[in-house]
């Protein structure tokens, strides 16, 4: 064997492990006269789904939050092995297990490390006819805020699209108020302060496509400044740690969560238009409402 | 210091005018109090910093050099006028003491005419909020030099009347640093508007209602 094909089969080899070889049948010899031109490898491709993680058992006097949106990405399933990782307010964690297959449904049962206060064991039907992931999640805490959730999620390819905007739905909620930036289950008294929800002005400057002037922005309140901020996070697929943002781009339907840290992802315009965002915001919380300036 | 009520003052003109000394304590706790909150923002400039405070909002203009010797001149410079609220207004201090009242005078108008009236020009051609908050700021620095300078004039002339009178006003203009806060904080409270628009408002009322207030004063004083 010449040494540099040596590379090229190590390579294949990695490949063979999970996949079927198609000439498995052919003599050592012959794959390696085949290595001159390698074939193209079967990459495993990870699938998602995202949706509503919804709140089953939970303690309601606790601080929780009732729905949160998740992705879970399914890496490889093969050989009764499960492999994957799911990204859920502002946590991405991993987790494994096995699988059986009935018909077109494939049903799993997969295990989150463990060594996380709020990992878990997912129980779940991957249905490959309509594409979609539903089942359940419990706590190994049995003491968190909640213990159970379920979830009937859709499958969804994720892109980077930096003309992705809000509507106006997004905005104002189904009772035509602003939307809160806290979920609050509880009466809320008379409308909420403009650093505490935003306003159609939110949905003025897509901060991922267009270059904001001061002027632009220097008019609107803290609310909206921190929205118009924080969608540019949610168009690179960005999982709010952030409970009031995260309410805010869990209701829009584009939005899906992806990753836990996407800083590397930022353009150079969305770097410049977070640095006048976030001086105007900080202007707006020291300075608004107070003596100073 | 007991501020000692004293009415009447034989001015040159021979007008009777009522003292401003006859302001109650609680009144100077007040003035006090906002200029203690004044000091506390001119310390946030300390040590200086270019992108601190109200400047990380101007740093288009940073990088001009006369932009940066005005704003950091005017936010050193200017708070030592309010001093005069509490050394220049007081009769029993003025006859007890009448070189105190010359040489805080004198400061004052050499800190208002050479140091914080043009730099306060300078950064109100910059101001936020366009062409009517520019305009305010540039016009109460106009007048604020102006005032002072009619208020030393006078005095070097022997005008005592017209002295009082161009310094009440040059001085309800230096309030106007209180005031425009105050009133920026109570209108935010009431009505939440937006930034700027609150910015433009208060960019003239903080300093054209002292200037009626000032006049109201002068008038009733007169009589």
């Amino acid at each position: 064997m010449k040494i540099d094909h040596l590379p090229f089969a190590l390579l294949l080899t990695l490949f063979a492990c999970n996949e079927s070889q198609p000439n498995q049948n052919q003599t050592p010899a012959v794959n390696q006269l085949t290595a001159e031109q390698p074939a193209p490898a079967a990459q495993p491709t990870t699938d998602m789904y995202v949706g509503d993680f919804l709140a089953v058992d939970f303690d309601s006097k606790k601080n929780i939050s009732y729905t949160n949106k998740i992705t879970i990405a399914i890496e490889s399933a093969a050989n009764g092995v499960i492999k994957g990782f799911s990204v859920v307010a502002g946590n991405s964690r991993p987790f494994n297990g096995t699988f059986t297959e009935t018909g077109n449904t494939l049903n799993a049962t997969a295990r989150e490390p463990g060594d996380d206060k709020y990992d878990g064991v997912f129980t779940f039907q991957l249905h490959r006819d309509s594409q979609t992931v539903t089942g359940t999640w419990k706590a190994n805490d049995r003491k968190l805020g909640v213990t159970k959730r379920s979830f009937d999620l859709k499958k969804r390819n994720f892109k980077y699209d930096p003309t992705l905007e809000m509507e106006e739905a997004d905005v104002m909620d189904e009772a035509g108020y602003r939307v809160q930036f806290y979920q609050n289950l509880s009466e809320s008294e008379g409308e909420p302060d403009y650093a505490e929800a935003m306003t159609s002005d939110a949905l003025k400057f897509n901060a991922s496509k267009t270059l904001l002037r001061k002027e632009d922005i220097e008019n609107m309140h803290k609310g909206d400044l921190e929205v118009i901020r924080n969608a540019i996070y949610a168009r690179h697929g960005y999982s709010f740690k952030n409970r009031r943002m995260r309410y805010v781009f869990d209701r829009v339907d584009w939005f899906m969560p992806i990753s836990t840290n996407i800083t590397q992802e930022l353009t150079d315009l969305e770097k410049k238009n977070i640095d006048l965002l976030k001086r105007y915001e900080q202007h707006a919380e020291r300075y608004y409402d107070s003596f100073g300036r | 210091m007991l501020y000692v009520v004293n009415h009447e003052i034989q001015s040159k003109k021979g007008h009777k005018m009522r003292s401003i000394a006859s302001l109650p304590n609680s009144a100077l706790l007040f003035y006090a109090f906002f200029t203690y909150l004044m000091l506390r923002i001119t310390a946030q400039y300390i040590p200086i910093d270019t992108d601190v405070a109200f400047l990380r909002i101007k740093q288009e203009y940073i990088g001009m050099w006369h932009y940066r010797v005005a704003f950091f001149a005017h936010v050193f410079t200017a708070i030592v006028t309010l001093v005069a609220g509490f050394t220049q207004f007081s009769t029993p201090l003025r006859r007890k003491f009448p070189v105190v009242h010359r040489w805080s005078g004198w400061a004052y108008a050499a800190v208002v005419l050479l140091v914080a009236g043009p730099s306060g020009f300078v950064i109100g051609w910059y101001a936020n909020g366009g062409w009517s908050s520019q305009m305010a700021f540039c016009l109460l620095a106009i007048l604020w030099m102006g005032f002072t300078g009619l208020a030393i004039k006078s005095i070097r002339e022997g005008d005592i009347a017209a002295h009082r009178r161009w310094m009440i006003r040059s001085f309800a203009l230096t309030l106007s640093a209180i005031t425009l806060r105050a009133w920026k904080f109570a209108i935010v409270a009431v009505l939440e508007p937006r930034p700027m628009d609150v910015y433009r408002v208060v960019a003239w009322l903080g300093w054209v209602l002292n200037l009626v207030v000032a006049e109201w004063w002068i008038r009733k004083n007169q009589r």
